[in-house]
C-alpha cells in the first residue's frame, strides 16, 4: 500500500517505479474485463470447442449457432420488450418523481422538511428483502400479481432520486425560479422547463442509474410475475438456461444468453458514463 | 399562502406516496407479522398473534433455528470479506486512478466501472463457468502456475469465497469512484506543504490521505454492507444455497422460507432480525468511527 503520490510532482518517482504501476494498472484492467471478453469469446465457441480440456480460449471458427438455439429455448424478443418496458416506464417514473420532491425539498421552506427529507433518506438503506414477504402480499391484494404493472410501480419513486435531485437542485440559483414565477410560470411548469434543463447532466446520471438497475433487477420481478413467463425479462427468462448449465456442451449457449443480456445496459452506460462518474463526484455522495 | 401550500402538496405527493405506500407500510406490516402464524398466501387478517414464537423458533435448537443461524453467520461471513476486500482494493484502484497521473487512467476507470452495469444473472452464469474444476480457465491459469486445480463452487470449504470474489469483481469499480470522488476532495495544498517538510509515499498516504477519506470509507463499507445482504443471484442461481448450505444467504434464505414456503410470520421474523443487525452494525461503525474523531 505505499503507492507514491506524485500528485503535483509529476517526475519525482523513479521510472522502475512508474514502469511497476503501469503493469499493475494493465494487470487490474486484464483482470476485470477477463470475464467479459471470455464470456463473449465463449458464445462463439462450438460445442466441440467447449467441451475440450484444456479449454480453447479463442473459438477455431466464430459461429452464431448458440445465439440461435437461444433464439430458440426462450422467446429473446419478448423478453427484451418486457425489459425495456419495465426499465423505461420505471425510469421515466423515477424521473418525475424525483425532479418534483427534489425541488420541494431544495427550494419550498415548510414544517416537518427535515424530518420527512430523513425518513425518505432512510428507505434508501433497507435491503429490499426486508419488505419483500408483505410486499408481495399487499402488491397481489391490489390485483398487481403476476404483471408488468405489478413490477413496475412500487418502483417509480426512490429515496436515490430524491436525495440526488436536491443536491443538484439546490445549486439552481433561486434568481431564475423567481424570475419565472414572476413571469406568471406555474410551479410545475418551473420544475419541467427551467429547473429539469439546469440540472440536466444529473438527470441523465439518474436515467443511466435507474434503466441499468430495474433492467438488472431479478428478485422483485421474479416474486411478483410468480411464473407468467409471458411477462418475464430477459435476465429471467434467461434462468431457463440454466437447465443447460450443468453440461460443459451448452458453455456456448449459457454465454450467448448472458450476451444478450449484458448488451444493453453496457451500450447505455458507454454513451452516459461521463455524467455518471461526474454527479456522484459532485453529488457529496460519499459522505462528505 | 393556501396556493403555496398545494403545491408542495402537489410536489411531494407522488413520490412520498409511493415510499409510503411500498416501503413504510410493508416495513410496519413486517414488524407486525414477526409476532404471527400467517401464510403468505393469504391475506394480512388471517394472521393470528403469537409473541415471540417465531423469534425463539429462528433462535432454537431445531432445523428451522439451525438454518436460519447458518444463513445468518454465512451473511455475516460474506459482507465481512467482501468489505475486507472492496474498501482495500478501491482506495488501490483509486489512487492508481486519481493521484498515479498515468496514461490510460480514464480508460481503466470505465473498465472497472463497467463490470457494476453488468446483470447480476449473467455475473453468475459467467462464473460458473468460469470457476468449473476441469473445463474452466482459471483453474487452468492457476495451474501454469503450478496451484492445483481448486474445488471453487463444488465445496463447502471454498463456495462462500468464490461468491464474495465474484461479487468483488462486479462491485469494485463502483466503491473505486466513491474513494475518486473522496480523493478529489482532499487540497492539494496539504501534499506540498507536507512534502516540503520532507514526507514521502507512505507517510503521505499514513497521514494525509487515510485519514481524509475517513468519511469516504466508513460510507463506503455502509453501503457495501447493504449491497452484500442482497446477494441473490449467484446462490438461487448456481448454488442454490449449497454445498452443504455453505452459501445458504439471508435474502436466499428468507425468500425461500417466507414466499415459497409462505411462512410468512417466521419469514417476517428472520427479516426483523436481519434488520435489527443492520441497524447494530451501523451505528456502532458510526460510534466507533465518532470516538476516534473525538481523540
Amino acid at each position: 500500500m505505499s503507492l507514491p503520490v506524485t500528485t503535483s510532482a509529476p517526475g519525482a518517482a523513479s521510472p522502475a517505479w512508474r514502469g511497476a504501476l503501469y503493469l499493475l494498472m494493465i494487470a487490474i484492467a486484464v483482470v476485470s474485463a477477463f470475464p467479459l471478453v471470455w464470456m463473449v469469446l465463449s458464445s462463439l465457441k462450438t460445442p466441440a470447442e467447449a467441451m475440450q480440456t484444456p479449454p480453447v480460449w479463442i473459438p477455431g471458427t466464430p459461429s452464431f449457432d448458440a445465439y440461435q438455439k437461444v433464439s430458440e429455448l426462450i422467446s429473446v424478443g419478448r423478453s427484451f420488450a418486457n425489459s425495456a418496458v419495465i426499465a423505461g416506464i420505471t425510469t421515466a417514473g423515477i424521473l418525475v418523481t424525483s425532479l418534483m420532491a427534489g425541488y420541494a425539498f431544495a427550494k419550498y421552506r415548510f414544517r416537518y422538511r427535515e424530518v420527512l427529507f430523513a425518513i425518505t433518506i432512510a428507505t434508501m438503506f433497507l435491503p429490499p428483502i426486508v419488505t419483500l414477504i408483505p410486499l408481495y402480499r399487499l402488491v397481489g391484494s391490489i390485483g398487481l400479481n403476476a404483471s408488468l404493472a405489478g413490477v413496475i410501480v412500487p418502483n417509480l419513486a426512490n429515496a436515490f432520486g430524491i436525495f440526488l435531485m436536491r443536491q443538484f437542485i439546490a445549486g439552481v440559483p433561486d434568481e431564475l425560479i423567481e424570475a419565472a414565477r414572476l413571469d406568471g410560470a406555474s410551479e410545475f411548469r418551473i420544475v419541467f422547463t427551467i429547473v429539469a434543463p439546469a440540472v440536466a447532466p444529473a438527470l441523465a446520471a439518474l436515467a443511466l442509474f435507474a434503466f441499468v438497475y430495474h433492467w438488472n433487477s431479478y428478485l422483485w420481478p421474479l416474486t411478483v410475475l410468480q411464473g407468467n413467463s409471458n411477462d418475464y425479462p430477459i435476465v429471467i427468462s434467461l434462468s431457463r438456461l440454466l437447465s443447460y448449465n450443468r453440461s460443459a456442451v451448452n458453455t456456448g449457449l449459457v454465454m450467448a444468453g448472458a450476451t444478450l443480456a449484458v448488451l444493453p445496459p453496457l451500450i447505455l452506460f458507454v454513451f452516459l458514463q461521463r455524467f455518471f462518474v461526474r454527479t456522484i463526484t459532485a453529488s457529496g455522495m460519499t459522505g462528505q | 399562502m393556501t396556493g403555496f401550500r398545494k403545491s408542495i402538496v402537489v410536489m411531494l405527493a407522488p413520490s412520498l406516496g409511493l415510499i409510503a405506500v411500498f416501503i413504510l407500510v410493508p416495513i410496519t406490516l413486517t414488524i407486525w407479522l414477526a409476532f404471527t402464524k400467517w401464510s403468505s398466501q393469504t391475506p394480512f387478517a388471517t394472521a393470528t398473534f403469537i409473541g415471540l414464537d417465531n423469534f425463539r423458533e429462528i433462535f432454537g435448537p431445531g432445523s428451522v433455528g439451525r438454518d436460519f443461524k447458518g444463513a445468518l453467520a454465512n451473511t455475516a461471513l460474506y459482507s465481512l470479506m467482501s468489505i475486507a476486500l472492496i474498501l482495500p482494493l478501491s482506495v488501490l484502484f483509486g489512487m492508481l486512478i486519481h493521484q498515479a497521473e498515468l496514461k490510460g487512467a480514464n480508460l481503466l476507470r470505465t473498465i472497472l466501472f463497467a463490470t457494476y452495469m453488468v446483470p447480476m444473472i449473467a455475473v453468475a452464469l459467467v462464473f460458473s463457468k468460469l470457476y468449473s474444476p476441469s473445463e474452466g480457465p482459471i483453474n487452468q491459469i492457476l495451474g501454469w502456475v503450478g496451484i492445483g486445480p481448486l474445488p471453487w463452487l463444488s465445496s463447502p470449504d471454498t463456495a462462500l469465497v468464490s461468491v464474495v470474489l465474484l461479487n468483488v469483481w462486479q462491485q469494485v469499480g463502483y466503491f473505486t469512484i466513491l474513494i475518486i470522488a473522496g480523493l478529489t476532495q482532499i487540497p492539494q495544498s496539504i501534499y506540498e506543504a507536507a512534502r516540503m517538510d520532507g514526507a514521502r509515499g507512505p507517510a503521505l498516504f499514513g497521514f494525509i490521505t487515510l485519514p481524509l477519506l475517513k468519511r469516504t470509507l466508513l460510507f463506503s463499507a455502509v453501503i457495501a454492507l447493504i449491497n452484500a445482504v442482497q446477494v441473490f443471484e449467484p446462490v438461487a442461481l448456481v448454488t442454490q444455497g449449497g454445498p452443504v448450505g455453505s452459501t445458504n444467504v439471508m435474502t436466499y434464505h428468507i425468500r425461500r422460507v417466507g414466499i415459497e414456503r409462505a411462512q410468512g410470520g417466521l419469514g417476517s421474523a428472520m427479516s426483523v432480525t436481519l434488520l435489527l443487525a443492520l441497524v447494530v452494525t451501523v451505528t456502532a461503525v458510526f460510534a466507533l468511527a465518532r470516538r476516534e474523531e473525538r481523540r
